[in-house]
């Protein structure tokens, strides 16, 4: 299984308030806390935690057919501003992040081998959803796969595998 | 508190940062923060902070994982306004 998330950080400055008092409490354990407020740049490091966060829960949520806001149990295991692992009840997923000027994207996969199996879709296309999880099909082989996508302000990332 | 002054409240706290303004207008019980008013996932933190300030509350990680909709949030706003008493 799957899941991605991409935040333009030129929108995210405008949408969030992370130095708002409370913001981070509410979403950070005190580990990943300690590593925004020790980080060079503390903004980028929000946004490198959250969009692992988000990119392992929609594997959770696939996985689990659990909904819920459930921030503070995805927790973060840095280990390099590229990878890492995310925990959550019991789960582990894989996670490698990418870094630009205007971006943050991470992929979060069940398995290690998968990154290498992961390819890109494109936007035209066509992706069914069934139960508000999308995937696509193969018309000829009837072969049915999982993706994830996910756009914030400029971009938009779709992956199958 | 009323239920339906709760509603019109909550309308006010999520105007900011609702991205699907006809969603909004239909706004009912059952609405989504997410699929329906497209709300982003990290603004959802906002809304709910901005709940707590509004009311002088604190929710709870446990409430705050039921937070996706207005029905949760209504639920929630009650119970904990009623604790206060």
């Amino acid at each position: 299984m799957i899941g991605n998330d991409i935040v333009d950080l030129a929108l995210a400055q405008k949408e969030s308030n992370w130095q708002r008092k409370g913001f981070l409490d509410k979403i950070f354990t005190q580990k990943e806390q300690s590593l925004i407020k020790n980080a060079i740049n503390s903004e980028l490091m929000v946004w490198n935690l959250w969009t692992r966060k988000e990119a392992a829960y929609k594997i959770y949520n696939r996985e689990t057919g659990i909904r819920a806001y459930i921030p503070l149990q995805l927790e973060c295991f840095f280990e390099t501003e590229n990878q890492g692992t995310v925990g959550c009840n019991g789960f582990t997923y894989y996670t490698q992040t990418q870094i630009s000027e205007e971006f943050i994207y991470t992929i979060a996969v069940t398995n290690k081998l998968h990154f290498d199996q992961i390819n890109k879709i494109n936007f035209e296309t066509n992706i069914l959803k069934k139960d508000g999880i999308p995937f696509i099909s193969n018309t000829s082989s009837k072969l049915v796969k999982p993706v994830s996508i996910t756009n914030h302000g400029r971009f938009w990332e779709g992956i199958v595998l | 508190m009323e239920k339906e002054i709760i509603i019109e409240q909550l309308k006010e706290i999520i105007k900011p940062y609702v991205q699907e303004k006809e969603a909004f207008e239909a706004l009912t019980e059952h609405t989504d923060f997410i699929n329906d008013l497209k709300i982003n996932s990290a603004n959802l933190v906002d809304v709910i902070l901005d709940i707590e300030e509004k009311y002088d509350i604190v929710i709870d990680n446990e409430s705050m994982e039921r937070m996706l909709n207005v029905k949760a949030a209504i639920e929630i706003i009650s119970t904990k306004l009623a604790d206060k008493i």
